[in-house]
C-alpha cells in the first residue's frame, strides 16, 4: 500500500476515535477545564497528530496510549463526582478574597494575586470600587465570583415588592415554515389553533420562518417576507383597557343616576370590577 | 346616547371581557395564571348579570328608545 493511503486510513480512524473520546470526556468548556484535564486533552491531540503524519508508526501503540490518556482522566472525573474529598484534591478549593467587605491579604498572597490582579478581576465583574464588595471568592477555575453589598446590587422586582406574572419558557411552534407538533402538544394546543391564529394575522404557514407561543397562548411570528408588517399581540392590553373602561363607566353611571338603589348597585359593581382588575392586571402586562 | 344605550354598551364590553378572560384561562398552561383568569371571569360574570337586569329595567322604562 502506498504511504498516502495509510495516512488517509489512519487519519480517518484516529479522527473517529478522538471524536468519541472527547465526547465521552464531557461537555465542559475549555475555560472550565482544570489544568489536568487541559493537559490530557493536549496529549490526546498530540498522540493523534504524531500517528497521522507518520506512516511508519504502529497505530496500535497510538491507540493504547490514547486509551490510557482517556481512561485516567475519565476515572478521575468519575471518582470526583462521587467523593467530595477527592474533588477537593483534584479540583482544588475556592479561596475567599474579600469577606465582610474586608480584603484578605494573606489569601491573596497565598494564591499569588497582586492588588492589581484583584482590582482587574473586580473590574471584570463591573466593580470599580473594592469597598462596594461584600464577599468575593476565587473559584478553583480561576474566576472571581463577587457578591456586591446589598445597596450596590441591581434593583429587582422583589426589592420593589412588585408582583409579577409567572413566566414559562416560550415554545417554538413553527420553524422554517414547518409546524412542530411536540412543542404544540406541550402547550396543549393543536394545529387548528395555530391556523386560526395565523389567519387572524393574515399570514400563511409557508411564509413563517419562526413562530413562538408563550404560556398564555400568545403567538409571535417572524416571516420570510420582511416587508409584511406583523401585528403585535394586542389581546391582553386590549382586555385590560376594556376592563378599566367598564369600571370608569360604572362609576359614571353611579354618579349620573338619582335612584338610590341603582346607584348602590353601580357602586358595588364598580368596586367589584376594581378588585378584579387588581387581581388580573399583572397577568395582562 | 341615552342612558339605556350607554348601559347597553358597557354591558357588551363586560361580556366581551368575560369571554376574553375565559379564553386566556383556557390557553394558559401555567396553574397560577389559569386560576387568576378564572377567578376574574367569575367576578365579571356577577357584574354582567347585575348589568343585564339594569339593561332590561331601563328598556322597560324607556321603551320608545328600543
Amino acid at each position: 500500500m502506498p504511504d498516502w493511503v495509510i495516512i488517509i486510513g489512519k487519519s480517518l480512524l484516529l479522527i473517529t476515535v478522538l471524536f468519541f473520546l472527547t465526547k465521552w470526556l464531557g461537555k465542559k468548556q475549555i475555560s472550565q477545564l482544570n489544568i489536568f484535564e487541559y493537559i490530557s486533552g493536549i496529549v490526546l491531540g498530540g498522540i493523534v497528530a504524531i500517528h497521522t503524519i507518520d506512516p511508519e508508526s504502529n497505530i496500535f501503540y497510538g491507540l493504547i496510549a490514547m486509551s490510557v490518556w482517556f481512561l485516567i482522566p475519565f476515572a478521575v472525573e468519575f471518582i470526583s463526582l462521587k467523593s467530595k474529598s477527592f474533588r477537593n484534591f483534584t479540583e482544588g478549593k475556592s479561596t475567599v478574597f474579600i469577606q465582610d467587605g474586608k480584603i484578605m491579604e494573606d489569601n491573596l498572597k497565598k494564591e499569588g494575586y497582586s492588588t492589581d490582579d484583584l482590582l482587574e478581576k473586580l473590574r471584570d465583574n463591573n466593580v470599580f470600587l473594592a469597598s462596594d464588595v461584600e464577599f468575593a471568592v476565587l473559584e478553583p477555575s480561576g474566576t472571581l465570583s463577587v457578591l456586591p453589598k446589598k445597596e450596590n446590587q441591581p434593583l429587582t422586582a422583589k426589592d420593589l415588592g412588585l408582583k409579577l406574572a409567572p413566566q414559562k419558557e416560550p415554545q417554538a411552534v413553527i420553524m422554517d415554515g414547518k409546524v412542530l407538533l411536540e412543542p404544540l402538544a406541550n402547550l396543549s394546543l393543536n394545529t387548528n389553533w395555530l391556523e386560526t391564529e395565523l389567519d387572524k394575522m393574515n399570514v400563511s404557514i409557508e411564509n413563517v420562518f419562526l413562530a413562538q407561543a408563550d404560556n398564555n397562548g400568545q403567538l409571535t411570528v417572524d416571516l420570510y417576507d420582511d416587508k409584511i408588517a406583523v401585528p403585535e399581540p394586542t389581546e391582553k392590553p386590549l382586555l385590560l383597557a376594556t376592563l378599566k373602561k367598564c369600571q370608569a363607566d360604572l362609576e359614571l353611571f353611579a354618579l349620573a343616576t338619582n335612584n338610590e338603589e341603582t346607584k348602590q348597585m353601580y357602586e358595588k359593581n364598580s368596586q367589584k370590577l376594581k378588585t378584579a382588575i387588581d387581581l388580573v392586571q399583572f397577568y395582562l402586562k | 346616547m341615552t342612558v339605556g344605550s350607554q348601559v347597553k354598551t358597557c354591558f357588551a364590553s363586560v361580556k366581551s371581557a368575560e369571554a376574553s378572560l375565559q379564553m386566556l384561562a383556557e390557553k394558559s398552561y401555567d396553574q397560577k395564571s389559569y386560576q387568576a383568569f378564572k377567578e376574574t371571569a367569575v367576578i365579571i360574570s356577577e357584574i354582567k348579570s347585575d348589568l343585564q337586569k339594569q339593561v332590561i329595567l331601563l328598556s322597560k322604562e324607556e321603551p320608545q328608545y328600543n
